[in-house]
């Protein structure tokens, strides 16, 4: 039976609960067994908020938060420099040969958590997700587009269709996983003249991340993610 | 609590961190006529805030404290919303119990004070979002003004259950769509102002938190007329700017708007004739003693 | 009635408080509970449970009361509204929900007042969303229940349903047989909760009806005497006074609701309010002699049960004895913490145990059998419900008919 289990520790307002569902929507579209569920206090931007994506071949019943996940995505740096984060550090429990993607344009890395993780067989890929963003969405709250594309280029847990499939059903329709994601969808909405823009723009971020990511895993030593 | 007793134990003082420090240091407890104008000159009340960048509830918190006639013998009674997660952070003593029944923790509270403390003035001040007001807690808030308890409530109107994601309140406008109202609300704003005059309040004042005098003015009252005549109520608009689709910057922009001639927070006031009284007798020994300390700085002829 | 002890062994918790010894504006003295309950003199009284509550109240030095009429606790609110009245009490007032008035209790426990209040029933369940707050916040206020029936549908009569709604509150909970129970649990219950390591509410139970309007001979302690007052700064956590330091203290503090810390915090609070319920019980096997009484506890046919159904069983007993069938009783006076220890000892030799309770669900009876081995020797039952009366000859039929003996009870 395998499984992957997917932690995203991000701010409140960048959308880190609709990462979680997209991938987990997207591996259904794949023939795949999966579970999303998110955790946050406050309904309150800049708030740590936690999702996980939890990926299997067969059905899956663990519930709550993910303590010791394969993959963790990092969606803002503070949650690394100001300790936004539900575990200290950031990476507790990740298991062996899993992978880290963290979104900053810099290292944020001291030498005991490159220690640690190296003995782990932990790959870390710093991956500035906001600037692909900000080129390509044209707005920051594309950054989780970034990311999302970005893990399924390494791990490959989801297929590029699914994800548009997925895409389409999330923002094709009204769709409330809390007041805070309702309110961003009304923001993300008016960035754009008609929904396909939006869809389009989206899917480019997914694409290009997915390519970059893609590349960087090729270049990777003794890569050994789990395979679902 | 004497401003004596507000002190760092000697033998930790070398490890109490620095804030705690400048708390017992530049404090404004006990100083006479403090106000919003101490910010930034004195130590305020509260040490930071973990609200939304730009949320207004966060400016009204920092006028409330600085403008507190007696911090140091204030008991603040709080409900759970947006406010509760400021309050850890206010270096005045608070409870957070049950939400809605704040009204009547601060009854029981505020007669026990009274009881213990005959000498001295301890004011009761409850702090609550709109839903707890209005709502879950109209019942209790509503008879604690019928039994004319002597403390102060002040409501932080953002018209929704902002912590909660947005879901519609009774103080919300009528037609607003929110969470819980997909088709509009269908009734209107509960007019709390007024039912807090006919409920039994000796002072009631309504206005949003763009003006810092303002603010402080009608805190001062209200603290006043509570301690010798009856309860009081204050409703401050602080609109919740997540809520409402508006960016950091525009909370103070947004209670201009609502507060300009025909809007709904136009700023009024319901006093009593005892209370005006009051007020007025207040108003002129301050300005007495003010003018007595000006004359006593002055250099004297010889 | 109380049995009678020697005073040598109960100095557990004597009292220090600085006012001891002297008079209140009432004249009466302050007096150490070991002195009220086993140095003075006891005068019999002939009153009903309303009015004990009403002695009781008058020698207990309450801070606040706040009332609300719902039966059959109204008597007993109404007259402590009259103590008020005369002077006995600081604050009284009438609140307008049960759920209100536990909430204007907690305010007054928060200032630093000995809170005491009464609720019966649909009250206890309206109110019971303060009572874990109540425990979470450390505040020791004394909440007599007057059991009564709980809807739907309506019966004011008396039950003891509710009491199984207050067993994981967090609160200590007991269960009071007679008027004089009544009376002594509500004045050593005040001890033991404010006892600086216990510090919980307590829940003094007794039945409604049976117990409340039923006169019943009682023994009480002058009025001369009144219990020392509470001492808010003994308490475990600050009271809110603004008179200590620290000044940045919020209680309970709103801990985020969604991390690691949060849930270690909740978490330890709540095992923290759990120790201190059980930290009492050597509060109250001092005081209350033992959380049990028991008679005869080596007979193979054991009777265990609380409240009004140990008076009850007290008469089938007789009535058995009468015809040679020899009953052991065991009478269980605190829910929680409940006497895990006492009751495998003494229904160790029990073949048969029954369990008659005024309740239809069988609450105690489920206790019981989770703390005994062999626990297919516990009967549950007999029950009666919505308020009906248990009396002794149904008690005695149904051990006898369990037992498979001849019964009596054609034409009865």
């Amino acid at each position: 039976m395998a499984r992957m289990n997917i932690r995203i520790s991000g701010l409140g307002g960048q959308g880190a609960v609709t990462a979680a569902h997209l991938l987990a929507m997207a591996a259904n579209r794949d023939g795949k067994f999966s579970i999303s569920n998110p955790f946050f206090g406050a309904e309150k931007r800049m708030a740590p908020a936690e999702s996980y994506c939890r990926v299997g071949s067969e059905r899956i019943y663990d519930r709550g938060e993910l303590v010791f996940p394969d993959v963790i995505m990092i969606f803002h740096p503070q949650v690394i420099t100001m300790q936004k984060s539900y575990t200290a550090p950031f990476y507790s429990g990740i298991q062996e040969n899993g992978m880290i993607i963290i979104n900053t344009p810099s290292d944020l890395l001291n030498d005991e958590d490159r220690e640690t993780l190296e003995k782990l067989n932990v790959k870390v890929f710093n991956h500035d997700a906001t600037k692909l963003a900000l080129d390509i969405g044209k707005t920051e709250l594309s950054t989780n587009m970034a990311m999302i594309g970005a893990c399924a280029g390494v791990t490959k847990i989801v297929s590029l269709d699914a994800l548009d499939g997925a895409l389409q059903e999330r923002f094709g329709k009204k769709f409330v996983a809390s007041g805070g994601t309702a309110s961003l969808d009304e923001a993300i909405k008016k960035k754009y003249k008609k929904k396909n823009d939006l869809l389009k723009a989206n899917m480019e971020c997914i694409t290009e991340s997915y390519s970059l990511a893609q590349a960087w895993a090729e270049k990777q030593e003794n890569l050994q993610l789990v395979a679902v | 609590m004497s401003k004596e007793k507000i002190s760092i134990c000697e033998d930790l003082a070398d490890i109490m961190p620095p804030e705690y420090q400048e708390l017992v240091e530049t404090a404004t407890y006990g100083k006479e006529d403090r106000g919003w104008k101490d910010i930034g000159s004195s130590k305020e009340l509260i040490e930071q805030h973990s609200l939304c960048a730009g949320c207004p509830e966060a400016l009204a918190f920092r006028y409330i404290l600085a403008s507190l006639p007696a911090p140091e013998d204030t008991v603040f009674v709080g409900s759970t919303g947006c406010t509760s997660l400021v309050f850890p952070h206010v270096a005045v003593q608070n409870i957070h119990s049950l939400f809605g029944n704040q009204n009547a923790i601060a009854s029981g509270l505020k007669r026990t004070l009274k009881a213990r403390f005959p000498e001295v003035e301890k004011d009761v001040v409850v702090l609550a979002g709109d839903g707890a007001t209005v709502d879950i807690g109209l019942d209790m808030t509503m008879q604690s003004w019928f039994r004319l308890e002597k403390f102060t409530t002040i409501c932080f109107d953002n018209e929704l259950y902002a912590n909660t994601g947005g879901q519609e309140s009774g103080l919300m406008q009528k037609g607003f769509v929110a969470k819980m109202a997909p088709k509009g609300k269908n009734f209107e704003k509960v007019r709390l102002a007024e039912i807090a005059r006919e409920a039994g309040c000796a002072y009631v004042a309504m206005l949003t938190v763009s003006k810092p005098n303002r603010v402080e003015q009608a805190i001062k009252n209200a603290v006043y007329v509570a301690r010798e005549i009856g309860p009081t109520f204050i409703q401050l608009y602080t609109p919740c700017i997540l809520e409402i689709g508006k960016q950091s910057m525009e909370g103070l922009d947004e209670m201009k708007d609502a507060e300009s001639i025909g809007n709904r927070f136009v700023m009024k006031e319901y006093v009593t004739d005892e209370a005006q009284k009051l007020l007025d007798s207040i108003k002129e020994e301050t300005k007495a003693r003010k003018k007595a300390a000006k004359e006593a700085k002055k250099p004297v002829n010889v | 009635m109380n049995k009678p002890a020697e005073l040598k062994d109960r100095r557990i918790i004597a009292s220090s408080h600085v006012k001891l010894g002297q008079k209140n504006r009432k004249g009466q003295a302050y007096t150490d509970i070991n002195d009220i309950f086993y140095k003075a003199e006891q005068k019999p009284s002939f009153l009903t449970g309303s009015e004990v509550i009403k002695e009781a109240i008058r020698r207990a030095s309450v801070g606040t009361s706040v009332a609300y009429p719902i039966t059959p606790q109204s008597e007993a609110a109404a007259l402590i509204g009259e103590l008020y009245a005369e002077g006995y009490l600081d604050e009284y007032f009438r609140g307008e929900s049960e759920f209100a008035v536990m909430g204007q209790c907690a305010g007054s426990a928060f200032g630093g007042h000995r809170v005491f209040t009464t609720t019966a029933g649909p009250g206890t369940l309206r109110a019971i969303e303060n009572f874990p707050m109540w425990a979470g916040s450390r505040l020791p206020i004394q909440v007599c229940v007057t059991c009564r029936g709980i809807n739907s549908p309506l019966s004011i009569q008396p039950d003891t349903l509710e009491m199984h709604y207050l067993l994981e509150a967090g609160m200590l909970v007991w269960h009071a047989e007679t008027a004089q129970d009544l009376f002594d649990f509500i004045l050593k219950g005040f001890i033991v909760a404010e006892q600086p390591d216990v510090h919980v509410p307590l829940a003094t139970c007794c039945d409604g009806f049976f117990v409340t309007h039923t006169k019943d001979t009682v023994n009480l302690p002058s009025d001369e005497m009144c219990l020392t007052p509470y001492d808010p700064y003994k308490s475990p956590v600050p009271c809110m006074d603004m008179e200590t330091a620290p000044i940045r203290m919020m209680r309970d503090p709103f801990v985020m609701k969604s991390n690691y810390i949060s849930y270690s915090t909740h978490a330890s609070w709540q095992q923290e309010i759990h120790a201190a319920v059980e930290r009492s019980r050597k509060h109250t096997i001092a005081l209350l002699d033992g959380l049990i009484d028991e008679h005869n506890t080596d007979r193979e046919i054991l009777i265990v049960s609380s409240g009004t159904a140990v008076s009850q069983s007290r008469e089938a007993i007789r009535l058995l004895e009468e015809e040679g069938i020899k009953v052991g009783l065991v009478k269980i006076k605190t829910i929680r913490p409940f006497p895990y220890e006492e009751i495998r000892q003494v229904t160790k030799n029990a073949k048969h145990i029954f369990v008659p309770e005024f309740n239809v669900v069988g609450w105690l009876a489920r206790e019981i059998k989770a703390t005994i081995p062999d626990n297919e020797r516990v009967y549950v039952g007999p029950h009666v419900a919505g308020g009906m009366t248990m009396p002794s000859e149904v008690i005695a039929e149904e051990i006898k008919i369990h037992l498979g003996m001849k019964t009596s009870t054609a034409g009865k």
